[in-house]
């Protein structure tokens, strides 16, 4: 039953853009039937072209994901443990998540050139931010309570950290890497598009220069699968995991 | 008395680091314009380009388009909502749909749609539109979904006709969800419109920035990113929060977020 639901709008989605095509006699130069897509994705797939792409895109979102996570989470806890600190940052990152990651592509690129490198400080920005963020507003949104009681029983500051910090503001900080992923993965494929040094960004504005529609779509379908099978098989159960077992603030 | 004064200027300490940072480093290593300008540069640059040059045209053509796809993503995304939100078996025909096109909205759509509308304002309102359209739908749907039935059958067994019912119940009960979506909406929109404007347009600060690329023109890029911070900054703090929290007072029926 389940599967069905799910693939019913889009077998409906397929057999609409199908009468467009046919019926309206559209050329093939705006878009193209979906036969001709599928062909496109097999011959990609065939010839290992679509793997090389996809995975330089996904190694990419990985090492920017594993590196903000483990400069962003720190440093909200140093920020969201000091109010003065957090009072003091809280206004800058705000800014700073006004600048998309994107706006600061032109000035990596001129130091870092066309490269895969310009890419990766685009997309650690635009993840770090709401990570740091969210695991700022985590921390600070913990009763205080928790951390004197433990600290009246004569638990260190560790300890708190570890028992009370931690797993409070575990949901905060999964919902930020969340938020983070979501914008990461757009300016990881608009980086792509425009420094051209591989990746699904690359292959459909590459695509776009020889008219290959086909080949665009295909690589649209990619990016959206890929996005929904990391978000719904990596983050989302990450996610009721943490807010079920650790879940102290309800909203 | 001293605290106080401590507390309020606290926000502005990292800008104020920042800057002297910059204005040091610069001073000792004194790099070329072309990697990064001093920050008295970017300001003469910037107030050159404000008075007499090509600032106020790119903004207004940022604000048109960022308007313009917003504007229509609003209106059709709470629509589809309302549509969605009032009958389960379409909203659950769309949801798939809904959560796949949502994973591509906005940037990705560039290389196709180019085909479709060339390079220019419809290209940059089309993404916005995408982008904005799916939080609000999604945000229509749960709002409208989440208005306790009860007073819905409140006004019916009054007489109330089914219109009346969404106007005066299901829409203001409603509103603080898709104010909530709106906001988001519009960042992500903001965001959708800046990489948009760097391929897909002649005008606007996403194109700014890129010219500045071009040209090797660090004070342009560093200027134009400040100045869309600022600009997407002011928007939320004096346009889309007061309105957001007017509407949570006045008709939130359901407790959001609870009051910070």
């Amino acid at each position: 039953m389940k599967p069905l639901k799910t693939l019913i709008p889009f077998a409906v989605l397929v057999a609409v853009w199908w009468g467009i095509k046919a019926g309206a006699d559209v050329p093939d130069k705006l878009l193209v039937a979906p036969l001709a897509v599928w062909a496109s994705f097999t011959g990609l797939v065939s010839h290992g072209i679509l793997a090389e792409y996809a995975s330089a895109s996904l190694r990419l979102i990985g090492t920017a994901a594993i590196i903000s996570f483990v400069i962003g989470v720190p440093l909200g806890f140093a920020v969201g443990t000091n109010r003065y600190a957090a009072r003091a940052l809280e206004g800058t990152l705000r800014f700073l998540q006004g600048i998309s990651g994107i706006a600061w592509l032109p000035l990596a690129i001129l130091w870092f050139g066309f490269s895969q490198t310009t890419t990766l400080t685009i997309v650690i920005y635009t993840l770090i931010v709401p990570i740091i963020f969210n695991t700022m507003t985590g921390v600070r949104a913990i009763p205080d309570n928790y951390a004197l009681a433990l600290q009246s029983l004569g638990a260190g500051r560790l300890r708190i950290v570890r028992d009370v910090y931690l797993p409070g503001a575990l949901p905060s900080i999964i919902v930020g890497m969340r938020l983070g992923m979501g914008y990461g993965w757009r300016a990881l494929i608009a980086s792509e598009m425009l420094v051209r040094q591989g990746g699904l960004g690359d292959l459909i504005f590459g695509a776009r220069t020889f008219g290959q529609i086909d080949r665009i779509m295909v690589g649209m379908v990619v990016i959206g699968t890929l996005y929904i099978v990391v978000d719904r098989l990596l983050v989302q159960p990450v996610e009721t995991l943490t807010v079920a077992r650790w879940g102290v603030l309800r909203r | 008395m001293i605290d106080r004064w401590i507390w309020r200027l606290l926000p502005w300490v990292p800008a104020a680091i920042a800057l002297l940072a910059w204005w040091a480093w610069f001073a000792i290593e004194q790099p070329p314009a072309s990697v990064m300008p001093s920050a008295f540069a970017v300001i003469a640059t910037m107030a050159d380009l404000a008075f007499g040059g090509r600032l106020p045209g790119d903004i207004l053509a940022s604000m048109a388009r960022l308007l313009g796809g917003s504007a229509l993503g609003i209106v059709t995304g709470m629509a589809a909502g309302f549509v969605a939100g009032l009958n389960r078996p379409i909203a659950d025909f769309m949801n798939p749909l809904v959560v796949f096109f949502n994973a591509i909205s906005g940037i990705v759509w560039l290389p196709l749609v180019i085909g479709w509308l060339g390079i220019g304002s419809p290209l940059a309102i089309f993404l916005i539109w995408n982008t904005v359209f799916f939080i609000i739908f999604q945000n229509t749907v749960l709002g409208v979904q989440l208005v306790p039935e009860v007073l819905e059958l409140g006004v019916q067994s009054l007489g109330g006709s089914r219109w009346e019912t969404i106007r005066s119940v299901t829409l203001p009960g409603a509103l603080p969800y898709i104010l909530s979506g709106i906001r988001s909406g519009l960042g992500f929109g903001w965001r959708a419109l800046i990489a948009a404007e760097l391929v897909g347009a002649t005008t606007g600060l996403g194109q700014l920035i890129f010219s500045g690329a071009e040209y090797h023109r660090a004070d342009i890029i560093v200027g134009g990113c400040l100045l869309i911070g600022a600009i997407a900054m002011a928007m939320d703090r004096w346009l889309l929060l007061p309105i957001e929290k007017r509407t949570v007072i006045r008709w939130g029926l359901v407790a959001t977020g609870q009051g910070r």
